[in-house]
């Protein structure tokens, strides 16, 4: 294990990112944070959670899949030696099981690329980001167990640095990262692990909701009542880690020339699920919303969780951003407190 | 902008975004807040999930219908009258707030008589709204501790707008809503710019922030400012007043910016004739719309994203936006195009960018003076009037007094529509707008996504009517008015009443506005959108 002192920080991303893209917080005149390319002028250690997880490293708003120039085409692949800088273990495990999904039956090659040429170093909390966290009741955080390159902890003016891969232990080998040789180094991690997880409360009714859902099901009128007031605008889906499903198309830029893309979707839009003839098997919003969070919380894929409870990580996102309040968090209480 | 105007002396939003969370009461008329105002009507909605009362006047069946304490479908056209009942409940019941009347407002007893006529009877018959659901309405706006009023194109796109604005007004007034927190008259502006549009005096009669072109005051601080003499102290013409112009052959040239009238203005037949029987025709924008294409000289114009400047939301906040991306091919930013055209034409406009302009604006605009560059990027804007670098922006108007002093009632007799129906063309049809869909969709309808949630133009007709002429849900059907004809699907569903048909105008390939009428509001000159008579009969 290594150390390395805070102050020290900036100035080894900012090496770093002469060999790489680095994505690090930066933080705005204007008091806002979010995650942007390494500019030493903007960037932060100060920074709560972003409001974007970082799945568009790996799968852009938009991406050019390949192209097509008189009748010719040509595959489109992305290399770009990235490195996040920073981010959470929510998001990590957010990462891991989109990876987990894009390769498990077939081989997606866009973002299999995205993720070769991907370092990432992860940012353990101490803390809850915000009222809204519960990575430790689906045991994607505080501290990630695997898929990172880099894990610092916060022990106070220094930063313990934990290597998970090779490039990771090669990148803090040299200076200004030092040896963290005390006796009680394990000791002193385990503490700040075990601080860090108690800070979290458990939120009961994420297993409620899901042992409702895997028995009797839940009564309609949640979904009635949450579909009601649903303005689909698709933020929840857009800040969520594991929504990653998206939508083809082409887009033609002369004769016999053009583009196909894929672009981010959203299941709560209607046309995702409309059939040629218009038939709808999701007609109502209430389907809708239901599909989604059945999803997460139902019918996830055990191989895809990657030692998460489901299919939501707990970053509690589209609690924080739904401007009508149908994040995870009201939609399990709404279910476990049977309250409509 | 016109009838607030009168009334209060400022023709903006009274209050704020913020303050919809601890309304008691929303009046909402003429907004269909959920789909073009999502974010207010969020907040609407959790205001009603917490115990708020939501009343809601509308034809349609739109969805906060579901959220409403009370939801009242009033004929179309029937605003002044719907609202004089209201007050007219109000003073009969002595709900109104005496000392308010008094002490910031002058007119009343021209309002009370005016009103008097307007009986619960009288009010059922004109607007089919039943007098025990009216009384009910009055009691609820005048007994809420803090009410709203909410409106949008359904209340001003009519040839009585003004009228019904101006009425709004008079009903705040008499009951107090108007001049404290989560209260007042809130005319939600559609674009994202288009209050700053109007306060830079994007209007025919007026400098930045109202500053009227007839005020010798005005026009020479404005002519020393410009190192010009002679400016026009006559007001130019309105959109309306430019096509009358240009059809007749008195206008001979026109420069259009952001804006595509081929397809939004009323009556395009006569907006084509128009605009082809001009000598000259300029058109800025950042896609070749319909009306680019007819263009003599299409300037390419810079998008949102592309270049710097502010914009001012309907809240009268001014944000600061900068460029992500540079402008593709020979595209500028407006401010760069004007100020170049400006130059070629004799008349130095030498600004080093939008920065320089807004200290123009600051220097020339009593409301913006202290809206400066530095500030705007310390923050997430300031809403005016905000006078001097020291102001911390107004949060609502009118707390003390009313900016013109005294509030003015203005009372307003009922004038029914420009155009009724009748025996032949026996529907009314209204027009509005869909979620995923904006304006003439010269943006929207390239997104892919949006696309495929709203491909097409669909006429909503209520399961009577289309039992009566044989229409089921995607049939094709034909629309003719007095003025043209289109061909659309139609979706049968009862979110309208019968007799009753709503489309809307974002699809040029059954355009809406063949159909719709030119007559328009006399002081506003904003054309009767929401509504004309039509037709329908299924393609066979």
């Amino acid at each position: 294990m290594k150390l390395i002192a805070k102050k020290d920080v900036a100035a080894v991303v900012g090496t770093w990112s002469k060999t790489y893209s680095v994505l690090s917080p930066c933080m705005h005149a204007s008091g806002d944070c979010v995650f942007d390319s390494f500019d030493a002028e903007t960037f932060t250690l100060e920074y709560r959670k972003p409001p974007m997880p970082p799945k568009s490293s790996f799968l852009p708003q938009n991406e050019t899949m390949f192209s097509v120039e008189n009748g010719t085409f040509t595959p489109v692949i992305h290399h770009e030696k990235t490195l996040l800088f920073g981010i959470r273990a929510c998001d990590l495990m957010g990462i891991l099981q989109a990876r987990s999904f894009y390769s498990r039956d077939m081989d997606d090659v866009y973002h299999r690329s995205h993720a070769e040429d991907t370092l990432i170093v992860v940012h353990a909390c101490s803390w809850p980001q915000n009222e809204t966290c519960f990575c430790t009741t689906v045991h994607s955080g505080p501290y990630a167990h695997e898929g990172f390159d880099i894990q610092l902890f916060d022990m106070g003016t220094d930063f313990l640095a934990e290597a998970g891969s090779d490039a990771g232990r090669a990148m803090i080998a040299t200076e200004p990262f030092r040896d963290f040789d005390v006796e009680d180094a394990a000791e002193r991690l385990s503490r700040v692990k075990h601080m860090a997880h108690n800070s979290i409360p458990i939120v009961s009714e994420v297993a409620e909701a899901m042992d409702i859902l895997k028995g009797t099901g839940t009564n309609e009128g949640v979904w009635e009542h949450l579909g009601r007031k649903c303005i689909t605008c698709g933020g929840c889906v857009y800040v969520c880690p594991t929504c990653t499903c998206f939508n083809v198309v082409d887009r033609v830029t002369a004769d016999a020339s053009g583009e196909r893309m894929r672009t981010w979707d959203t299941c709560l839009y209607a046309g995702f699920t409309r059939e040629a003839s218009g038939h709808n098997p999701r007609s109502s919003q209430a389907s809708r919303l239901r599909r989604r969070h059945e999803h997460k919380l139902l019918h996830y894929s055990q191989t895809d969780n990657r030692g998460a409870l489901c299919g939501c990580v707990g970053c509690g996102r589209c609690s924080d951003y739904c401007p009508v309040h149908i994040g995870t968090l009201e939609v399990v209480k709404a279910i476990a407190e049977h309250i409509y | 902008m016109a009838g607030l105007a009168a009334a209060f002396g400022s023709g903006a939003m009274t209050n704020s975004i913020n303050e919809f969370d601890d309304a008691d009461l929303f009046f909402i008329i003429g907004s269909n807040t959920t789909a073009q105002h999502p974010l207010i009507g969020s907040r609407i909605i959790n205001a009603v999930e917490r115990g708020s009362k939501l009343i809601l006047f509308d034809p349609r069946e739109i969805p906060l219908a579901q959220f409403a304490t009370l939801h009242l479908r009033q004929n179309f056209g029937t605003d002044v009258a719907l609202l004089n009942g209201i007050m007219n409940i109000i003073i009969q019941e002595d709900l109104h707030d005496r000392l308010y009347v008094e002490g910031r407002t002058e007119g009343f007893e021209e309002l009370k008589k005016l009103v008097g006529r307007y009986t619960p009877k009288v009010v059922e018959q004109i607007t089919g709204i039943r007098s025990s659901e009216l009384y009910r309405a009055a009691v609820m706006y005048a007994q809420a501790d803090k009410a709203m009023i909410i409106y949008a194109m359904g209340i001003t796109q009519h040839v009585t707008g003004t009228d019904n604005v101006k009425t709004l007004a008079n009903l705040a007034m008499l009951t107090g809503h108007v001049g404290r927190p989560s209260t007042g008259v809130n005319p939600l502006r559609g674009q994202n710019n288009v209050q700053g549009a109007c306060d830079m005096g994007g209007l025919p009669g007026v400098f930045t922030g109202y500053q009227r072109v007839g005020d010798p005051a005005a026009v020479k601080k404005f002519e020393d400012a410009w190192s010009v003499s002679g400016l026009n102290t006559k007001g130019g013409l309105t959109i309306t007043g430019m096509m009358e112009a240009a059809h007749k052959g008195t206008l001979k040239a026109m420069y259009i910016m952001g804006e595509n009238p081929l397809v939004s203005d009323p009556d395009i037949t006569h907006v084509e004739q128009a605009l082809s029987n001009l000598d000259f025709l300029v058109v800025q924008d950042i896609f070749l719309s319909d009306t680019a294409a007819l263009a003599d000289v299409v300037l390419p114009a810079a998008s949102f994203a592309e270049k710097e400047g502010t914009y001012s939301n309907t809240e009268r906040r001014v944000q600061l936006a900068r460029a992500a991306v540079p402008p593709p091919g020979q595209a500028r930013s407006d401010w760069e195009i004007i100020a170049g055209l400006c130059s070629r034409l004799g008349l130095a406009a030498d600004y080093r960018g939008p920065a320089d302009i807004m200290k123009e604006i600051n220097a020339l605009t009593p409301s913006y003076g202290g809206i400066t560059y530095s500030r705007l990027s310390a923050g997430h804007g300031l809403q005016w009037p905000c006078p001097n670098v020291d102001h911390p922006g107004t949060v609502f108007l009118h707390r003390e007094q009313f900016t013109k002093g005294k509030g003015s009632f203005l009372p307003c007799e009922f004038k029914p529509a420009a155009e009724t129906p009748d025996d032949e063309y026996d529907f009314t049809l209204t027009t509005g707008r869909i979620y995923f869909q904006y304006h003439t969709g010269t943006m929207t309808r390239r997104i892919d996504l949006l696309e495929r949630e709203a491909p097409e133009p669909l006429v909503e007709i209520n399961p009577e009517d289309a039992k009566k002429l044989g229409i089921r849900s995607n049939d094709l059907v034909e629309l003719e008015s007095r003025r043209g004809s289109i061909q659309l699907k139609a979706e049968v569903t009862p979110r309208v009443p019968k007799r009753v048909l709503f489309t809307t105008f974002h699809f040029r390939e059954a355009p809406v506005n063949r159909l719709t009428n030119s007559a328009f509001d006399p002081v506003a000159e904003i054309p009767e959108l929401k509504g004309c008579s039509v037709k329908i009969r299924r393609c066979s």
